[in-house]
């Protein structure tokens, strides 16, 4: 009671300069929260932009080579187009004709297929919690105009494209679709393993009129759309269509041949963050003709402003913060140890009075960390005003993602121009949200609390020092 | 009470050594008053620390009650003043954020009594000095003299062995100071303290039982003493 009484009486007497040292902790310790709620703002928009390009579980994905330009089948296999002298041909086993007032659809893998063994494989490697397979197909559909072929300039063939994921319905936390939230209809059940039924994108649907209950056509099949699915808004290209692994398989690709038993991606879930270059280097040993990617990988590629806001919080907003913060210290320091000196004489008094040094000292740290505490409850509240700030001035941030694979992109791009996002990485918005977290505010209090207590700690000091007469003589 | 031996202390100050008090040969008996006067910067408030164990003796010993407070270590020096010895000072070196009451009641803090004890023994010295309505004041509202019989509250609250007062009057007026004065002369009496009132005035010395002279740090008791 007494100790309280004295502290608040003498932080009342030195208001302003305990307000001044409040103040100054609560910059620093603003800045502090600001910067880590910015950083983790960003650092959340990165996932995003990740999580949709392969799925939030995945640790580390696998790809063989992306193919090369698809070359025309050999005769008699699959479905190619040609160009003749009488104009385009459609081809199929073997048998051509002219492609005016056709359509054709052609399926093809977006990488090397690798046999379904080594998803098994992957998953016995040490320190693999999960691993799950997927087969990534693109789907182009070509349509020739009926003049195509006639003298006089016909119009050019018009292609469409939709990406497929073939995913894994016992594994749905790994790959692409992990991201993904039902906004219509219903996901896959373990019943769909191997049923022609797909979930689609909410973009796609909505721009080509599909809804749970429709129907969609993969290459010569008919899917049944049970589900109509968004990804984060941040985005990469995620798939446009997802059907479930085993159907992907069986579809007849354009060269004739058919997926079956093969996918062209694995997904991996390390048991532990630190375990994912350990994975990633084990995986490499595996599976030697194979591109490994962690997220670390990923992100590196992945280009913007965002990546320049990460770099800007992690540096130059993180150096600020430490810097203010120090300063503040230093400040509060001075002026603790320059009061202990105005005040040698009543602390010489207290010595005369029989306290011992330790409870003047205590006296003196129950003051700074009274003020580190104002200073920490003023600087969470600055914090909280900055990252508030930041959501409504800062301007929406942008990625630029890698783009599908080069061999599809020529794929698609043999008869007509290259279909719409099939080619160049390109530019997601990735809005900002910075984000406060309890671990941040416990933080903030506690750098504020130890400013004061360093503060104290330093006036403490001189207190230590203090010898009673040489106090006193400085009344008289 | 009080057995001072061939007591010195010498001060360092960059190359030179300034002697303050200089083989003092004192002994101060239970209940006594004893006056020190003396003109300033003769080591009157050097002897007085020394008694109060505020500073350590260059030389010789300093005993109280047949402790050598010189070779006390740090804690148990602090815990003899807490109990035993009272100060009251020419500046009154109140705190000036603590009322009347709190300034009290910091005397009592080291001795880690309760509360409601704490509170009853400082009504009590306030009653004895005259000021139980002033209890809740601030120092900044007293007048000087009312200050200085807080600073005696304080001083005897604890119901010390030893006062000791460095020019408990040197800040007041002539009224005041002769009413201070009488204060503790009666407060002497009735609790039978041993007071060392350090002085320069002749006629606040005359009233004790001893007076003792400071001249150049040189101690000279009774009437061997030249007056300053």
């Amino acid at each position: 009671m007494f100790f309280t009484t004295y502290l608040g009486r003498e932080l009342r007497r030195r208001m302003h300069q305990a307000i001044f040292v409040a103040l100054g902790l609560a910059l620093g310790v603003g800045l502090v929260v600001t910067v880590a709620a910015a950083s983790a703002g960003v650092t959340k928009a990165e996932a995003g932009v990740l999580a949709a390009l392969y799925g939030v579980g995945t640790d580390v994905t696998v790809t063989g080579p992306a193919l090369p330009a698809r070359t025309p089948a050999a005769p008699g296999n699959g479905t190619s187009i040609q160009a003749g002298p009488a104009g385009y041909e459609i081809c199929r086993d073997g048998r051509c004709e002219s492609a005016a007032g056709h359509s054709v659809q052609l399926l093809d893998p977006q990488y090397s297929p690798a046999p379904s063994a080594d998803v098994a494989a992957v998953a016995r490697l040490r320190e693999v919690s999960a691993a799950a397979g997927g087969l990534l197909l693109s789907d182009t559909a070509v349509t020739f105009p009926p003049s195509s072929g006639q003298a006089g300039g016909a119009a050019p063939p018009s292609a469409g494209f939709f990406s497929v994921d073939g995913a894994d319905t016992g594994h749905l936390a790994l790959g692409p679709f992990s991201a993904a939230r039902i906004i219509s209809g219903h996901s896959f059940t373990a019943a769909d393993a191997g049923a022609d039924v797909a979930v689609v994108d909410s973009g796609y649907a909505a721009s080509h009129g599909l809804t749970a209950g429709s129907a969609i056509t993969i290459g010569t099949v008919r899917f049944t759309i049970i589900g109509i699915v968004a990804q984060p808004q941040s985005g990469g290209s995620p798939p446009d269509v997802y059907i479930p692994l085993a159907a992907a398989q069986e579809l007849q690709l354009a060269d004739g041949s058919a997926g079956t038993g093969n996918v062209n991606m694995i997904y991996v879930t390390a048991a532990s963050a630190a375990g994912i270059p350990t994975v990633s280097k084990e995986l490499s040993k595996l599976l030697p003709h194979t591109t490994v990617t962690t997220a670390a990988t990923l992100a590196s590629q992945v280009t913007g402003s965002v990546a320049g806001a990460a770099e800007l919080a992690s540096d130059l907003g993180r150096w600020l913060a430490v810097l203010v913060l120090i300063a503040a210290v230093a400040v509060a320091c001075l002026l603790t140890m320059a009061a202990v000196t105005r005040r040698a004489a009543e602390f010489g008094t207290l010595k005369a009075l029989g306290w011992r040094t330790c409870r003047i000292i205590a006296q003196v740290l129950g003051e700074s960390v009274a003020t580190g505490i104002a200073g920490a409850a003023a600087g969470v509240g600055l914090g909280f005003a900055g990252a508030a700030i930041i959501t409504t001035l800062a301007p929406t941030l942008s990625a630029t993602v890698p783009g599908p694979s080069a061999a599809f992109a020529q794929a698609a791009g043999q008869v007509a121009p290259p279909a719409p996002g099939s080619t160049a990485p390109h530019l997601v918005a990735v809005p900002l949200h910075p984000s406060i977290t309890a671990g941040v505010i416990v933080l903030a209090v506690i750098l504020a609390v130890a400013g004061g207590l360093l503060a104290g700690a330093f006036g403490s000091w001189r207190i230590a020092r203090l010898r009673p007469a040489g106090a006193l003589s400085r009344v008289a | 009470m009080y057995q001072l031996t061939g007591v010195t202390k010498r001060y360092r100050k960059g190359h030179r050594t300034i002697p303050a008090v200089t083989a003092v040969d004192l002994t101060i008996g239970d209940g006594e008053w004893l006056a020190i006067q003396g003109r300033t910067g003769h080591g009157k408030t050097t002897l007085l620390n020394l008694l109060g164990g505020l500073d350590r003796p260059t030389e010789g010993t300093v005993e109280l009650a047949g402790t050598d407070l010189g070779a006390l270590p740090e804690t148990q020096l602090t815990h003899l003043r807490a109990q035993s010895i009272g100060f009251i000072f020419q500046t009154f070196n109140l705190i000036p954020t603590l009322t009347a009451a709190e300034n009290v009641e910091a005397a009592l803090i080291p001795l880690g009594s309760g509360q409601p004890e704490r509170r009853v023994r400082v009504a009590a010295a306030l009653h004895a000095v005259g000021l139980a309505d002033r209890a809740a004041h601030l120092p900044i509202e007293l007048s000087g003299g009312q200050q200085q019989r807080v600073a005696i509250a304080r001083a005897l609250v604890k119901d010390p062995t030893v006062v000791l007062a460095d020019e408990p009057a040197g800040n007041l007026d002539e009224d005041t100071r002769d009413d201070i004065i009488v204060l503790l002369e009666r407060l002497w009496r009735e609790r039978r303290l041993t007071l060392v009132l350090v002085t320069h005035d002749t006629a606040i010395a005359r009233r004790a039982q001893r007076v003792a002279v400071m001249t150049d740090g040189h101690l000279t008791t009774g009437q061997d003493s030249p007056n300053p």
